[in-house]
């Protein structure tokens, strides 16, 4: 349990997806003007990091490995991840048509999110079981969320700060993401110390 | 159909598509993508048409008498942001909580990879057809449907810049 609780701390805010390993910056900048977005967008890729990663353990594990597929692995996984992103939109339409026509914006975004792909093949690399893959795609697409929520916060709080003209927009917000990176790199000390 | 306003209100541009007695059917005006970078315009192009995807989300709400709205315009319409991120705990964070509570207590249990992701799999379809309750429950409180604001200004667009 204690070794479970480690590795999320370590895959959520160590080694965040966004600020230490650079994945999903696109929706990283785009989808963080408000943090009520933020939140469906983190939410909703959170959903499909996790299920996208149970099914790429799997495949991994029972045809790729087995068959010694290797090889075909990223365009297999990019299969699987376009299929839950359709199994996802199929599913919540079906669940309930009043929340697809409000959550379904996020998810033609998540299929280009490259943390998806990412996870599900840093996963391989670590040759975990099931439930410990599936806990460290779930920490992993938590410290997703929690990064867009808190740069939404930011931006939110920038929007009304006076910003010289030059830095308006974009530029100001890459600085803020570059200071809140190295404020999450304290927690570098977590793992070491 | 989402963007960015006031504190209060998640706004969306959407077009009338269908008038009939009492409702309006309305078809969110929406590109498949965040639209903040130079690679918008092919970003998600690939996962089916846009127009599909915009047709399977039309929606409806009353209409409200006097505003002699007409098929082609295009109003402006918004929901309060709770409500969003309710909506999407109920329909991403449910089914999530208990797919990883089944294959923890099956990895407890069995302790075999199959057995797990057997659990993790059953857990995800009780936890989806548990969403479904909430959201119905959600859908018949009024919460989830979207609310006339007002017609959108000539130009205005999702991402709020004007359309040349």
């Amino acid at each position: 349990m204690k070794e479970y609780a480690l590795m999320m701390i370590g895959a959520a805010l160590v080694n965040n997806v966004i600020l230490a390993r650079f994945l999903g910056l696109c929706s990283f900048m785009g989808v963080t003007t408000r943090i009520d977005t933020a939140a469906g967008m983190g939410l909703a890729t959170t959903f499909v990091i996790t299920v996208s990663s149970m099914a790429d353990w799997a495949v991994q594990t029972y045809l790729l490995a087995p068959y010694g597929l290797g090889f075909l692995r990223t365009v297999t996984f990019i299969l699987v991840i376009a299929s839950a992103v359709q199994f996802t939109e199929l599913t919540v339409r079906k669940v309930s048509p009043s929340l697809f026509q409000m959550l379904g914006i996020y998810l033609p975004l998540i299929t280009t999110n490259c943390a998806v792909l990412g996870v599900a093949l840093l996963l391989v690399e670590s040759h975990m079981n099931f439930l410990a893959s599936t806990l460290f795609a779930f920490a992993s697409s938590l410290g997703y969320s929690l990064v867009m929520v808190i740069f939404a916060g930011l931006r939110e709080r920038l929007a009304l700060a006076p910003v010289p003209r030059l830095f308006a927009g974009p530029p100001i917000g890459f600085i803020v993401a570059s200071l809140l990176a190295m404020a999450f790199m304290g927690f570098s000390g977590i793992s070491t110390g | 159909m989402i963007r960015l306003s006031d504190r209060n209100t998640v706004e969306g541009i959407v077009r009338v598509v269908e008038v009939q007695d009492g409702v309006l059917w309305l078809q969110p005006e929406q590109t498949s993508t965040c639209g903040s970078c130079a690679s918008a315009g092919q970003c998600g192009k690939g996962i089916g048409s846009l127009a599909r995807r915009n047709e399977a989300r039309r929606f409806s709400i009353a209409h409200q008498d006097g505003l002699g709205l007409g098929v082609g315009e295009r109003i402006v319409v918004g929901i309060a942001p709770r409500i969003l991120v309710k909506a999407a705990l109920i329909a991403y964070g449910l089914p999530l909580t208990t797919a990883l509570a089944a294959a923890g207590i099956a990895q407890s249990w069995f302790g075999g990879d199959l057995a797990t992701l057997l659990a993790a799999a059953t857990g995800l379809a009780c936890g989806l057809w548990m969403a479904r309750l909430g959201a119905r429950r959600l859908s018949a409180s009024g919460e989830l449907a979207p609310r006339f604001l007002r017609r959108a200004k000539p130009g205005e667009s999702d991402g709020g810049k004007s359309e040349s």
